[in-house]
């Protein structure tokens, strides 16, 4: 479906989608109707049962200062209203938003008002996803929003198509799981950008090309001997250079819970639900929890050590977005959590996804203790 | 002096000062006689549906006007750098950073910090930030924590969200029931669901007497009256207060007589105080003859309580509150107000602690302009931490906003 660029190989073309970040989606699939949405809660599969593509709005380089949000407010929702204000989602069919942090729900409620041409939905999950009642209230709402994305998508999303659209994202985070697994063994702002690509991008496209890209990516794996082994946990990502920086300055990513990145793909573990709205309320309440929604109290701080764990991380750097409530909220008991089974953690606060000087201090000091207290892997 | 000329202070204060002295003492020593009296004490949300509390006989005590009693014993800020040297970010929440920073050194807080909890009750409808506090206290204290999760609502309430909050209402009334080892009355219930009205109709006609030209209170009035209505709402002890206020309020009324010596501007108030320049920075405006008539905060308190069932009720008027629900219907509320109060113009404070508060508030302020014609003016500050507030900065832009009305 892809316009120009035949003859591209699929590893190619995910590194250039995850650059474009979705910014020409509309020229270079012309076929598709693409949907803006901000947060992993959003239920891509409904976009898709309605017959429109899902695209992750990140905000673009630099800094914006939108008159409408106040100074303190995180660098994604004012990079994304400045976008919008820019003119840059013009071409999209509508925006949505997944209710998560205090920010976003003011974004959502602003947004109409400033920025979009265009219809904005929301939908607001429980946030205390196992309490009474929470499940049948999460229902009727992602069954509320089907709704308001038919309309938009002129195309209904009756059970056929949202099986078919859970069929196409269980497929992907496969393949995703399939690549997060590769991580030890390959450069880590790869696998960073392969994961971005899988969000603004369309789905069918991407799947083709990822089960393509991981024969190619096979190939190139090389274990990391010596690489110190890193776990990054943090909100959205719109950029790899702190990936990058983490290779350059001899670490390894081997686990990511970032927004952006793996925990938008992790699938929860146990049987699929045949009824195709239940299986959707069960993967939403059961992926790995975000800082803005709760199911028990120790249960996200357990959920990272497990995984640093299991991937033998030595340590772990807790990306703060300046401004981010929930995020700085959890660095502190994750980081405690961490540090009681031995992992050391690093509390990196970013104004953007960008690294400059002072972080590259920082974070070769961070590594520079690892090898010391254990020495590479 | 000069000021006490200018401003007319209120007779009832001191009832006041007696009303929530006795709460706080009473708190203090909660486990003197609460645990013979086999009553929890409980730290809850200033959102949270404490009529079902105290229908249990929990001793609720309320950790966000602890933060705003921190900021004007100036005490936050060594709190809050007790609460970040914790690893808690300089950026969140001044209530919940100086509130955690008691509980870490409470020889550095006001009545050596709060008493320890029985129990946590936090209602997300105000804010995120609450479930966060709270689960950090949970940790700290090791307490049950019941969250009553009541959905942002973009529009109306809708018939799911609100059969999901009556449904966790229920659970909650279970967990209440092992917790205190007590059935729930639904008589009991009811009762505390009438005082409740009781004392929020009298908050509600007191803020109403503002309408009068002079008003008879300011906002400086509002904020240190409206105490009794967060942490007493449906304790007698708190009914009895607000007679007497509205009492000498009518009276004031009757009298033609204003908060103001001279009333020239009426304005309205939008988000929490800056508690930490309470008088100063109200003065800036008052020693120019701009009273403020009515606001949004203190008012989140005269909601009305719904009919009907008593746990139904509850679930609407619990989700219903206006920090829960859209900039469209915020800017309608001030609207609403401006037009019923007769202002000639609204401050915002752009609270760099309350992002849910805060950060619609330009495209309110746009609105409300649009479509009342009167100035709106936004100051950023912080509502407890002081190291947020630029003394000249906010002097040059009052100035600048009030000769606007000469
Ligand atoms: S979770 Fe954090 S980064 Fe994401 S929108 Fe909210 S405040 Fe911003
Ligand atoms: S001040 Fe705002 S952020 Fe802080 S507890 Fe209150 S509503 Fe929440």
């Amino acid at each position: 479906m892809l316009q120009s660029d035949e003859g591209k190989g699929p590893l190619e073309l995910l590194l250039e989608e995850s650059a474009l970040r979705g910014t020409r989606a509309g020229e270079r699939y012309p076929g598709c109707r693409f949907f803006g949405y901000f947060c992993s809660y959003w239920p891509e599969e409904l976009v898709l049962a309605a017959g429109m593509e899902p695209l992750r709005l990140f905000p673009g380089p630099g800094s914006a200062t939108p008159a409408e949000l106040p100074s303190y407010t995180c660098s994604l929702a004012r990079g994304t209203l400045a976008g919008a204000l820019r003119g840059e989602y013009q071409d999209l069919a509508g925006v949505g938003f997944a209710h998560t942090c205090d920010t976003m729900q003011c974004l959502a409620g602003i947004w109409p008002e400033t920025a979009a041409p265009g219809p904005t939905l929301m939908i607001v999950p429980p946030v205390t996803l196992r309490a009474p009642g929470a499940a049948a209230y999460f229902r009727a709402e992602l069954q509320e929003l089907a709704r308001g994305l038919s309309k938009i998508g002129g195309q209904s999303a009756g059970n056929a198509e949202l099986s078919q659209a859970l069929e196409l994202c269980s497929n992907i985070r496969r393949l995703a799981a399939e690549l997060d697994e590769l991580r030890p063994a390959l450069p880590s702002q790869v696998i960073a950008a392969l994961l971005r690509a899988g969000q603004v991008m369309p789905r069918r496209e991407y799947a083709a090309a990822l089960a393509g890209a991981l024969t190619e990516l096979k190939q190139m794996t090389e274990e990391a001997h010596g690489r110190q082994r890193i776990l990054i946990a943090g909100a959205v990502l719109e950029g790899d250079s702190l990936f990058r920086l983490v290779e350059d300055l001899g670490g390894r990513v081997v686990a990511d819970d970032t927004c952006s990145g793996y925990r938008h793909f992790a699938q929860p573990a146990g049987e699929a639900r045949s009824d195709p709205w239940d299986e959707l309320v069960r993967r939403y309440s059961e992926m790995p929890l975000c800082p803005c929604r709760h199911r028990s109290l120790e249960e996200r701080p357990a959920y990272l050590a497990e995984l640093a764990g299991s991937r033998l991380a030595q340590g772990a750097i807790l990306v703060i977005r300046k401004y981010c409530d929930p995020h700085a909220w959890d660095a502190v008991p994750v980081a405690e959590e961490l540090r009681s089974r031995g992992i050391r953690t690093l509390v990196l606060e970013l104004d953007g996804a960008e690294v400059g000087g002072q972080e590259r201090t920082r974070i070769q000091a961070f590594l520079e203790s690892l090898s010391s207290s254990a020495g590479g892997v | 002096m000069n000021e006490q000329r200018r401003y007319l202070p209120l007779q009832s204060t001191n009832q006041l000062k007696r009303t929530m002295g006795r709460y706080y003492a009473l708190s203090k020593y909660h486990r003197l006689w609460g645990k013979p009296l086999g009553r929890k004490l409980a730290w809850v949300t200033s959102g949270a549906p404490v009529e079902l509390l105290r229908a249990f006989n929990i001793h609720p005590v309320y950790p966000e006007q602890y933060g705003a009693i921190c900021s004007t014993n100036k005490a936050t800020v060594a709190l809050c750098q007790a609460a970040e040297g914790a690893g808690y970010s300089q950026d969140l929440c001044s209530y919940a950073r100086s509130h955690l920073g008691s509980v870490l050194r409470p020889d550095l807080a006001p009545m050596q910090g709060l008493p320890k909890p029985d129990l946590l009750v936090a209602c997300n409808n105000i804010c995120g930030t609450v479930l966060k506090w709270y689960e950090a206290l949970a940790r700290h204290f090791n307490v049950p924590l019941l969250v009553l999760d009541t959905p942002f609502l973009p529009g109306d309430l809708t018939p799911q969200a609100k059969a999901y909050v009556l449904e966790q209402l229920k659970g909650m009334v279970s967990s209440l029931e092992q917790n205190t080892g007590r059935k729930l009355h639904e008589k009991e219930l009811e009762k505390q669901m009438n005082q409740s009205a009781a004392i929020t109709t009298l908050w509600r006609d007191i803020r109403r007497m503002c309408r009068a030209r002079p008003s008879p209170l300011n906002a400086p009035d509002l904020f240190i009256q409206m105490a009794p209505i967060v942490v007493l709402r449906g304790a007698p002890e708190g009914t009895a207060y607000y007679r007497k206020l509205k009492q000498e309020v009518s009276q004031r009324v009757a009298a033609g007589q204003g908060a103001l010596e001279q009333e020239k501007v009426r304005l309205v108030w939008d988000n929490i105080a800056v508690w930490p320049r309470l008088f100063g920075f109200f003065r800036l405006f008052s020693e120019r003859g701009a009273c403020f008539v009515t606001d949004t905060y203190t008012g989140g308190w005269a909601m009305e309580i719904s009919q009907g069932d008593p746990l139904e009720s509850l679930a609407a008027t619990y989700t219903e509150v206006f920090l829960n629900r859209s900039p469209e219907f915020r800017a309608r509320q001030l609207i609403e107000l401006i037009r019923e109060y007769n202002a000639d113009g609204f401050v915002m404070h752009s609270n760099r602690s309350c992002k849910p508060y805060s950060l619609v508030q330009e495209v309110i302020r746009k609105k409300v302009t649009r479509e009342t014609g009167v100035p709106g003016l936004m100051i950023e500050a912080d509502m407890a931490d002081p190291r947020a507030y630029a003394e000249e900065a906010v002097r040059n832009r009052v100035q600048a906003f009030l000769e606007l009305f000469e």
